[in-house]
Formats: C-alpha cells, sequence, structure tokens
C-alpha cells in the first residue's frame, strides 16, 4: 500500500515536471507545476510531515502557482515564445552534460551505496507528534527563533523590491499600465479589446 | 685655556660641531627663509654663521696645537695626533676577511686638515664680506648666499673627514655647489651650460675615486685614514688573495683557441709570455689621481675651469683659486703614504701636473679677458702643486695650496674690484672684463691697484714674497726628490724613475714660471698702467649735468641685461672709474698683507743662504704626517741637494725676472707695439693658442660626439624595436586574445551557465574518481609511505604488491612503514576507494642503496 | 516502509529534470519554473532524510524545519524573480532570454 502510494505520487511528480520544462505554452508549463507540488505534498504526509505537506499546498500551490499564473496572463501571448534554433548547441552542450553527469551520478549512487542500514521495515517509529504543528511551532519560536524572524525581515525585503523592481519609471507614467490594460481586455476577447486608453499602437508601442 | 681644552675630549671633540654646522644652518636659514627676510638680514646671517665658524676653528686649531705639545713632550718626537667627533654610525660593510667595515660619519682635525680648515674658514669669511657688497644689487642675493654657506660646509666635511666616504660626501657636496653657484644666473644659457660642463667633468673624477674605495676595501680592508695606513703595506704585498691587478689579460684570465664547429680561431696568439700586471697601489693612486685631475682641473680634466668664470667674480675667488680646486692636491697629501708605495704613478702625476702648468701657462698668455687669464693662472698654479706632490715634496706642494690661496683670492677679488669699476658705464659682460678696455687704472683704483701688485708679485715668485717661497721650493724639491718606492719583504721591487726624469720636470717648471712671470706682468702693466682706453674720462665740470653714470653702479653684473634702456654712448665723457666700497677693499687688504708674509711659515730658500736656519714651522707642523710617505722618498745626500738647490733657486730667479723684463718692456716701454706685430706674423698660431689649443672642441669631437652617437642609437632602438615590436606588437597579442575570449561572452545567461555547467563537471569528476597519490619519507632508516588524503577515501596497502593486502577490508590507514636491507627493493601499492566505490591504485618500488652512507640517495620508481 | 534511498533518487531524478529545464529553456518563465522544481527536489531529500533516526532529542525535526525555511526564502526569491522577469518585458518586450544581451562583449 505504502509503495502503490509511493509509486504513483513518483510517477505524477516526475510527470509534472517533465511537463513543466517540456510544455510550449507555458500555462500548461504552470499546470505541470501544480501538478508536481500535489505530489510531492503527498510524498510529505507518506513521510509524516503533515505540516510540511499543508504549507507546501498553501504557499506552492496557493501562492507561487498563482503568481507564475497571474504574470503568464499579464504578459499575454508574448509569454510563449516563438522557438527558433539559436543557440542550440551551447543550450544542447549545457544541457546535456548536465543530463548525463546527473544520471551517471546517480546510477553509480545506485550501484555503489552499501546495504541499507534499516530493511524496509527496519525504520524506528516516529514519537506521536512527530512532523505536527506542536512540534514544529516549539522549534521555531525556541532554537529556530532566529531564522525565523529573519526570514520575515527577508520576506519584507522581497515585497519592497519586487514592488520597486515591478513599478517602473514614473508611477504615474500611462503608458506602465498600458500592457495591463490592453493585455487583459485582449486576453477577454472583449469588442473593445482594441482601444487601449491612449494609443492605436498597443502592446507594440515602446516605452519611453 | 687648557681649562675650555678639557670641555672637549680628544676622541670627542665636538667643537667640530660648530665648526661645521653653522654653515649649514647659514644655508639653511637663508635657503628656507631667505626671500622674505630681506637682503640686510641675509647678509647678517650668512656674514655671522661663516664667522663663528672662522673662530670655532681658530679655537680648534688652537687646541690641537696643545693637544700636540701635550704628545710631544710625552714621547719625545713628533707624533700625528689628531682631534677626532664621531657624528653618527652610519653603515657596516663587510670586508675581504669576513668582519665588518663600519663606515661612520666621524670627523677629525690633524696638522693637515687643520691648516685647510683654517683656510677655508678664513679666506671664506673675508669672501663672503666682499661678496655682501659686491652682489648687493642681484635679486637673487639670499640664494646666492645659501649656496656659498652650503659650499663652505661642503668644503668642511670633505677636509675634516676621517675616512674616504665621508670625504666623498664632501667632494660632491662641493661638486655640486660649484655647480649652483657657477650657472647662478641661470637665465642666460652659457651658464648654465658652464655649470653643466663643471659638474660633469668632475663626475668622470669621481669615478676615479670610487673605483678607488672598492679598491681600497679588497685590498686593505678599510676605509678610515688610520685603517688604510695600517694596511697599506698590503697594496703591494704579493699574495695570490687578492694577488696584483690584471691589466692584460684582464681579470686574470688565459687567453685559448676559441672554437666554433669547426672553425678554430687562434687566440692564444695574444697571450703574453708574462701577464701584465700592476700592483694595487698604482692602480689606487692612478684612480684617486683621476678623482684628483677632475676636481683640481689637471690635464685631461681641466676644461671646466675657464667656463666656470661665467659664475661671479667672489665664486671664482673662493672656490676656484682658493678651496675646492685644491682638494685634489689634498686627497694627495692625505693618503701620500698609498702614493709612495708607487712611483711609477707618482712620475704620472708629476707629469701631468707639469704638463698643465705649461699648456695653461701658454694659453694665458695670449687671454685678454682678465678672469679668463686668472684661470688659467689658477690651472697653472695647480699644476705646480701637482707637481711638488707628485716627486714626493708634500709640504712644498701643501704650503703651496696655503699661500696661493691668499694671493689667488686677492687676485680675484682685485679684479672683481676693477669689473665693477668698468661696469659702470660699460655693461656688455664680456667688454667690461676685456684688459684691452682697460689701462691707467693706477690712479683711480689704488687701493685695488696695490693689492692687486702685491699679490702679483707673490705670484710671480719676486724674493722675500710668500709665492717665492712656495714655488721655487717645488721647484728646488724636483731635482732633490725624488720618489723610489718602499722596499718590502714579500713584495716586488718598485719600478723606479729614469735619472732624466727630474731635469725634464725642472726643465718643464722652469719655463712654466717664466710664462707665469710674464703673462701676469702683462695683466697687472695692461690693466693698470698707461690711458685709461674704457672711456675718455671728463672734466668735472663737463660732467656736472650727466649723472647716469652713478645710478648704474649698482648693477654690478647683473647679468640680467647687458645694455639698459638707454644706450651708453661711450664717445661722451663720463665719470672716471671709482674705488669700491670698504667691505670690498678691506678684505684686499687682509688678503694682500697675508700673502705678502705668508712666506715666514716655511721660508726655506734661507737654508741656502744659512746652513743651520730651522725656522720651519710649517715644515715641523706637517712632519708628523707625511712620516710614513717620507720612507718612499729617496733624498740626495747633503752636497749634492745644496748644489741642485742653488740651481733651482737661480733658475727660478731668472724665470721671474726674464718674465717680469720682458712684460716690462713690451708694455710698457715699447707700448704694446712689439706684440701686436708679433700678433699679425703668425696669426695661425696666435688663433690657436688663442683658442686654447682648441682642445674643448677636440672634445666635442670626440668624446661628446661619441656620447651623442650612443644616444641616436639609443633613441632609434627605442622606437624601432621596443615601441614598434615590443609595444605594439604585445598590444596586438592581448587585442587578439581579447577578441577570442570575447567570443564567450555574449550576455546571454544561460550559455554563462552552461559554460558553468562544463566546470562543475570537471570538478565532480575528481570527486567521482579516486586519485592514488602518495609520497615516500625517509626517517632513521625506516621508509614511510603516506597516501594523499581526499574526500571519502578509503586504503588498503600492499606492503609487497605479489602478496596480499595488509588488511583486507579497506581502512582509513593512510600510511605504512617498511624496513629494508641494505641492497633490497621492494614494491608497495595502494588502492584506494571513495564513497562512490570506484578503485584506483598505484605503485612503487623503493630501493636501499647497497651501503649505508655511501651517498647515494634512495631510489624511488614509480609506476 | 520505504527506504530513504528511493526518495534520495526521486529527489535526483527532480533535480536532473529540472536543471536540465533550467540550461534549455530560454523562455525566463519556463526557467524559473524549473528552478522551483530544483528546491523542490531539495525539499522532498531533506524531508526524507529527516525520517531517519536523529543522534540528539533537539534535532529531531531538523530536516523539516530547514525546509519550512526554504519555503520561505524561495517565496521571496519567486516574487523577485518575476518581478525582474516584468522589468525585461517592460524593457525589451521579451521573455526570453538570450535576447537580453546588453553585456555582450
Amino acid at each position: 500500500m505504502g509503495y502503490a502510494f509511493f509509486y504513483i505520487c513518483a510517477a505524477l511528480a516526475v510527470l509534472g515536471a517533465l511537463a513543466t520544462i517540456a510544455a510550449k505554452n507555458p500555462i500548461r508549463g504552470a499546470m505541470g507545476l501544480l501538478l508536481m507540488i500535489l505530489s510531492i505534498a503527498g510524498l510529505f504526509l507518506a513521510l509524516h510531515a503533515q505540516f510540511l505537506a499543508a504549507i507546501q499546498l498553501i504557499v506552492y500551490a496557493g501562492a507561487i502557482v498563482v503568481l507564475f499564473l497571474f504574470v503568464i496572463m499579464l504578459l499575454g501571448p508574448s509569454a510563449s515564445t516563438p522557438s527558433d534554433h539559436r543557440g542550440r548547441i551551447t543550450r544542447a552542450i549545457g544541457a546535456g552534460l548536465f543530463g548525463a553527469a546527473s544520471l551517471g551520478a546517480i546510477a553509480l549512487l545506485v550501484t555503489s551505496t552499501p546495504k541499507a542500514p534499516f530493511g524496509p521495515t527496519g525504520y524506528p517509529s516516529p514519537p506521536s507528534d512527530f512532523g505536527s504543528v506542536e512540534a514544529f511551532g516549539r522549534i521555531i519560536f525556541t532554537q529556530g527563533l532566529v531564522p525565523f524572524e529573519l526570514s520575515s525581515a527577508l520576506l519584507l525585503v522581497a515585497i519592497v523590491g519586487a514592488v520597486a523592481v515591478a513599478r517602473g519609471r514614473h508611477a504615474s507614467d500611462p503608458n506602465a499600465n498600458v500592457i495591463t490594460g490592453a493585455a487583459t481586455l485582449e486576453a477577454a476577447n472583449l469588442p473593445h479589446a482594441g482601444q487601449a486608453p491612449r494609443t492605436p499602437g498597443g502592446l507594440t508601442r515602446e516605452a519611453p | 685655556m687648557k681649562s675650555l681644552f678639557s670641555l672637549f675630549s680628544p676622541n670627542d671633540f665636538s667643537l667640530l660641531a660648530v665648526v661645521l654646522l653653522m654653515p649649514l644652518l647659514g644655508a639653511f636659514i637663508n635657503g628656507v627663509f631667505g626671500r622674505r627676510l630681506g637682503k640686510q638680514a641675509v647678509r647678517m646671517m650668512a656674514l655671522t654663521a661663516v664667522g663663528i665658524s672662522f673662530a670655532a676653528a681658530v679655537t680648534t686649531f688652537a687646541a690641537l696645537n696643545s693637544a700636540v705639545d701635550t704628545a710631544t713632550t710625552a714621547h719625545g718626537h713628533a707624533e700625528h695626533t689628531k682631534l677626532s667627533w664621531l657624528a653618527w654610525e652610519w653603515m657596516q660593510i663587510s670586508g675581504p676577511r669576513g668582519g665588518q667595515i663600519s663606515i661612520d660619519l666621524k670627523f677629525s682635525v690633524d696638522a693637515l686638515s687643520g691648516v685647510m680648515m683654517l683656510v677655508i674658514t678664513g679666506v671664506g669669511f673675508l669672501i663672503h664680506v666682499y661678496a655682501s657688497e659686491y652682489m648687493i644689487a642681484d635679486k637673487g642675493y639670499w640664494r646666492f648666499f645659501c649656496y656659498l654657506n652650503l659650499f663652505i660646509f661642503a668644503m668642511l666635511v670633505l677636509v675634516l673627514g676621517d675616512s674616504l666616504p665621508v670625504l666623498f660626501v664632501g667632494w660632491e657636496g662641493v661638486g655640486l655647489c660649484s655647480y649652483l653657484l657657477i650657472g647662478f644666473w641661470y637665465q642666460k644659457l652659457p651658464n648654465a651650460a658652464a655649470g653643466k660642463k663643471a659638474f660633469i667633468a668632475n663626475r668622470i673624477g669621481d669615478f676615479g675615486l670610487i673605483v678607488a674605495m672598492f679598491l681600497l676595501v679588497v685590498y686593505c680592508g678599510a676605509l678610515d685614514w688610520d685603517g688604510i695606513q695600517r694596511h697599506a703595506n698590503d697594496l703591494v704585498a704579493l699574495s695570490d688573495r687578492p694577488g696584483p691587478i690584471n691589466l692584460w689579460p684582464i681579470g686574470g684570465g688565459r687567453f685559448e683557441d676559441l672554437v666554433i664547429g669547426g672553425l678554430r680561431i687562434p687566440l692564444h696568439h695574444l697571450q703574453p709570455d708574462k701577464p701584465w700586471t700592476i700592483t694595487a697601489a698604482t692602480a689606487v693612486s692612478l684612480m684617486l689621481f683621476l678623482g684628483a685631475t677632475g676636481k683640481s682641473a689637471q690635464l685631461p680634466l681641466y676644461v671646466w675651469l675657464p667656463d666656470a668664470m661665467a659664475g661671479p667674480t667672489p665664486v671664482s675667488a673662493l672656490i676656484h683659486a682658493a678651496t675646492m680646486v685644491t682638494a685634489g692636491i689634498y686627497l694627495i697629501c692625505r693618503l701620500s703614504f698609498v702614493f709612495v708605495l708607487s712611483p711609477a704613478a707618482m712620475i704620472v702625476v708629476a707629469f701631468t701636473g707639469a704638463l698643465t702648468a705649461l699648456l695653461a701657462a701658454t694659453i694665458a698668455v695670449v687671454q685678454n679677458d682678465i678672469k679668463r687669464v686668472l684661470a688659467y693662472s689658477t690651472v697653472s698654479q695647480l699644476g705646480f702643486m701637482v707637481l711638488g706632490v707628485g716627486v714626493g715634496a708634500f709640504t712644498a706642494g701643501f704650503f703651496h695650496v696655503f699661500t696661493h690661496a691668499f694671493f689667488k683670492a686677492c687676485l680675484f677679488l682685485g679684479a672683481g674690484s676693477v669689473i665693477h669699476a668698468m661696469h659702470a658705464r660699460i655693461h656688455d659682460e664680456n667688454n667690461s672684463q676685456d684688459m684691452r678696455n682697460m689701462g691707467g687704472l693706477k690712479a683711480y683704483m689704488p687701493i685695488t691697484f696695490w693689492t692687486f701688485a702685491a699679490s702679483t708679485l707673490c705670484i710671480v715668485g719676486f724674493p722675500g714674497t710668500s709665492g717665492f717661497f712656495s714655488k721655487d721650493e717645488i721647484l728646488a724639491r724636483v731635482l732633490i726628490e725624488t720618489p723610489a718606492g718602499v722596499k718590502l719583504a714579500n713584495a716586488q721591487a718598485p719600478w723606479q724613475w729614469p735619472s732624466w726624469a727630474p731635469w725634464v720636470l725642472w726643465a718643464i717648471g722652469i719655463a712654466a714660471a717664466t710664462l707665469t712671470a710674464f703673462y701676469m706682468s702683462r695683466a697687472v702693466f695692461l690693466t693698470f698702467f698707461g690711458e685709461f682706453r674704457g672711456w675718455t674720462v671728463g672734466r668735472p665740470s663737463q660732467l656736472a649735468h650727466d649723472e647716469h653714470g652713478h645710478a648704474e653702479e649698482e648693477s654690478a653684473e647683473d647679468g640680467d641685461h647687458d645694455d639698459h634702456g638707454h644706450h651708453e654712448d661711450l664717445s661722451q665723457p663720463g665719470l672716471p672709474p671709482h674705488e669700491s666700497p670698504r667691505p670690498m677693499t678691506i678684505p684686499l687688504l687682509f688678503l694682500a698683507a697675508a700673502a705678502v708674509v705668508a712666506g715666514i711659515f716655511n721660508p726655506a730658500a734661507i737654508k741656502l743662504v744659512n746652513e743651520h736656519f730651522s725656522f720651519l714651522p710649517l715644515e715641523h707642523w706637517l712632519d708628523p704626517v707625511f712620516e710614513d710617505a717620507s720612507r718612499g722618498i729617496a733624498l740626495l745626500d747633503h752636497h749634492a741637494a745644496h748644489t741642485r738647490e742653488l740651481i733651482s733657486t737661480a733658475g727660478a730667479f731668472s724665470a721671474f725676472a726674464l718674465g717680469s723684463a720682458v712684460a716690462y718692456w713690451i708694455y710698457i716701454m715699447e707700448g704694446g707695439r712689439p706684440a701686436r706685430e708679433l700678433m699679425l706674423k703668425v696669426p695661425r698660431l696666435y688663433r690657436l693658442v688663442l683658442d686654447k689649443w682648441r682642445v674643448d672642441e677636440a672634445y666635442d669631437k670626440t668624446v661628446i660626439a661619441s656620447v651623442d652617437a650612443l644616444a641616436d642609437t639609443a633613441v632609434s632602438v627605442d622606437q624601432g624595436v621596443i615601441d614598434f615590436i615590443l609595444a605594439r606588437l604585445s598590444a596586438l597579442i592581448v587585442a587578439a586574445t581579447g577578441t577570442i575570449l570575447r567570443v564567450v561572452q555574449n550576455g546571454v545567461v544561460h550559455v554563462y551557465a552552461a559554460i558553468m555547467v562544463v566546470g562543475l563537471v570537471g570538478l565532480g569528476w575528481f570527486f567521482v574518481q579516486p586519485h592514488a597519490e602518495f609520497t615516500v619519507q625517509e626517517q632513521n632508516g625506516d621508509y614511510t609511505v603516506v597516501a594523499g588524503p581526499g574526500p571519502g577515501y578509503a586504503f588498503r596497502w600492499y606492503p609487497d604488491a605479489t602478496k596480499e593486502p595488509q588488511t583486507k577490508d579497506f581502512s582509513v590507514a593512510d600510511n605504512i612503514k617498511i624496513r629494508l636491507a641494505d641492497g633490497m627493493s621492494q614494491t608497495v601499492k595502494l588502492e584506494v576507494k571513495n564513497a562512490f566505490g570506484r578503485i584506483d591504485s598505484k605503485a612503487v618500488t623503493i630501493t636501499r642503496p647497497a651501503a649505508p652512507g655511501s651517498g647515494a640517495a634512495m631510489q624511488v620508481k614509480e609506476k | 516502509m520505504i527506504p530513504v534511498e528511493h526518495y534520495v533518487v526521486l529527489s535526483a531524478v527532480l533535480f536532473t529534470i529540472g536543471g536540465i529545464g533550467f540550461l534549455w529553456r530560454r523562455n525566463v518563465i519556463v526557467t524559473l519554473m524549473s528552478i522551483e522544481i530544483m528546491l523542490n527536489a531539495v525539499n522532498l531529500a531533506l524531508v526524507a532524510f529527516n525520517r531517519l533516526p536523529s543522534h540528539s532529542a533537539n534535532s529531531v525535526h531538523t530536516g523539516q524545519v530547514f525546509t519550512f525555511f526554504i519555503i520561505a526564502a524561495e517565496a521571496a526569491e519567486v516574487a523577485v524573480g518575476l518581478a525582474i522577469v516584468l522589468s525585461l518585458f517592460r524593457i525589451r518586450r521579451t521573455v526570453r532570454s538570450d535576447e537580453a544581451d546588453l553585456l555582450k562583449n
């Protein structure tokens, strides 16, 4: 039973990952990512990490993937790029070498590790509150207090940084929003799609 | 007095510090603050500095005198005494036989340097007083006195130094000050060029001095006077190390045939039967003399002295008459005990001096510029001094230095006074110094005339004056003394002088003395006698309205402008030439008086008349200094010496008489007519002598031209090879490499990531695959093989590769000890396994050498 | 129980897929998602190792806590990364990484 669960989740995770990297349409890629994350959440559950599984779902599936989708939709049709063969050789060398080395290392590991110290049934059973919210909370607010506070500061910095980077040159620049407005309307295929607030050129107008 | 002297012990005579440092202080204050202080303050500072230095020098001399007296009463005979003061420990250099030679900033006064010190500070003080009035109108007044005080300091360092390096510091210092002062009016290019010429000619001599220092370190192992004197015999000793100096083959090699491939160049013919060598003493003496020729203006380096007249006249008086140029003779006197070891070097010195004296005298005969006449006269008199020390008459030569300082300084200052008067109306520098424009100044400038005439009598050797006693003494000594070298037990016999040498030298000296008498008398007659040829001197009523002449007297030899805004019309009658102001005439009086009576210090000629005359204070004073040197001089026996002295004195007197009489006849009685007729009869010869025998031009065409050629070659190499090939080619290579490398930088991030992957894989390979390395160490006969560590490595050793491993499993033991019998060898193998389970192995064969301690290293062969 | 090696191998495979995706694809959004895959693989490995018995009582949950913080930091990184993507788009009107070559040569 446990094995089946593991293998299903593993297969789905790999499938999701492959879908992410292979899909031409980035929306499909995001969906693949979502699938992978859900599978990993399942695997967390199998590893007695309930709290983490919940966090995984909330943060990853609920926030990060959504963020990705927002940005993809914001970019609109430009989000998917026409594929051509530029730089193929460099990319092939890089990816191929990495993949070969990686898979070789995995094979090496698999064939060379000694027998597991515990057999398939040899793991000691975990304590009852293993992976629970209480245990987590206890640790985070005692031993892990400093990283906790620091990560909250990190998140603040990230928010401010993201806003600063994504804001563009002038907050009141009307053209800064031209992407938003026109792209959303066009994506929705409304009759007033072409009538951008300012310019007939729409998306192709260069930012000043 | 005794209590004063007891304040300073003879080994720490810090009064020397006052003597030395007061001029330095004056130079510093005038140099740094002079511009703001104003002329009167600068003058006060400079005069005070030298005045205090002179007072301290007199006190020091008195202390030295009492020390000498004490030593004489203690030891019964005069002994070489000196007072010394150690200022600073400077450096240590390693000596030739191990040990250290310490070079310290140590100053000492003994009999010789005491006299020099008095001359420098005394005559220096008088010339400072003169110059303070002479240069009063110059804008660079403060700069002048800064340099002049600095010169006094440097000259004192030179004579008071206790070792050759300290002397060299002073040597260079006076060279520097000479350059600064000759080129004092540097805005005019000829003045700056003259300064440069002086410095460069001196530099060539300094090379000789440095080489001499090196030789002294190697042979004597000491550089201070006492040390050199102690080890002086080592300079001629016949030993293998360091041995005599090889001239041919240079450096002491052998000429063998040169074989290149099949070609055989028969160089063995160049090998002499016996290598040509000279003793170290000869080499050191010749090198020191090279330095002396540079500083004291002998052949071939005298060419800077006449050009140095471009400087202000007080500079010419102080530096190029009284003090700096005598540094060379001081050096020779100081190291007299080295020179006498080599008669060969001394004959070179003597002949150089004699020939210089004659050459310069011939040039002076036809010169028209009064300062030029005096300059060549200085060169000629220096030649006499060098001749004196060259034959071993150190006291006579030094006495001539002493008297020459007085009368030559007086002559130069007198000439300056005359020029000062001429400058009132003739502003062109060349014309105001031309004797053809002078004449009859006897009536207008009496003090200048009488002092100039007194000094002239000294220089031509009028009986009774100091010049008579010093110059004619030299000529007499030439016939009496001959350097014979010192016969030492472990040295070769020194080369002896040929018997004709003294007579030839004496003849050249007499000829030079005759010419000296002639041209100095000529100078006096042209300048002070006859009619004034400069301009017409008007009657007072004519000049009542012409006030211009007076206003010009400020800018004496200003050098900045050679004609004022208004042209001086010399056909108009003008004010008569006037006597110089008091600060200028008083030093003249002092110097002339000293010049006349200084003969009292060593009136050796009186011995001709009175055999028992022994009042020779200078000779007795300097005896201890030259005692060591006198063992190398051969004197004729008493009777022969007396005869020769008579001959010499007669010759010298007739030289004086003949020269002066001819000059009198030509210039006073015939009004210069015979000279003019002779000039027209041999115009080419006249031109040649007037052009100083074209020596400067010869140097230009040979030495200077070759240096220029070398410079041109260097420039073309620089442009062609270095700039073109090296600079541009390397730039090209760098640019090409950059272009090639730039292909990688295309700004795209994933390309960079791909490159990183390549690097990572390489790194990963190192982790994945183990590498077996080890080193073999030997320790007390056991061999230890130590394996190189690595991540996750486990080792398995095979002490003998053919047999079983030490342990069956891999472990973390990373070394193994092997013990071998002599001559045995064993192969050790190592297997390494890393965390990935991969195994690598390596083997080594260790062989112990057959016999212990045979010196053969152990052999390690790796597989 | 499933041996921990299985989880580790799975994590390695996912990491490889993510790495290949990062090096192969030029669309910056897909590369960001590949980074997500890599980080998730690491998280999985950490949590799997956490399952093994620990040496002391204090470090029972170390792997999970570590993963917790990775998720937090990683969320921040994604936010800023997407902001940069938007900036890139605004300037160059493209989401292709090989057109962002202003530092060329």
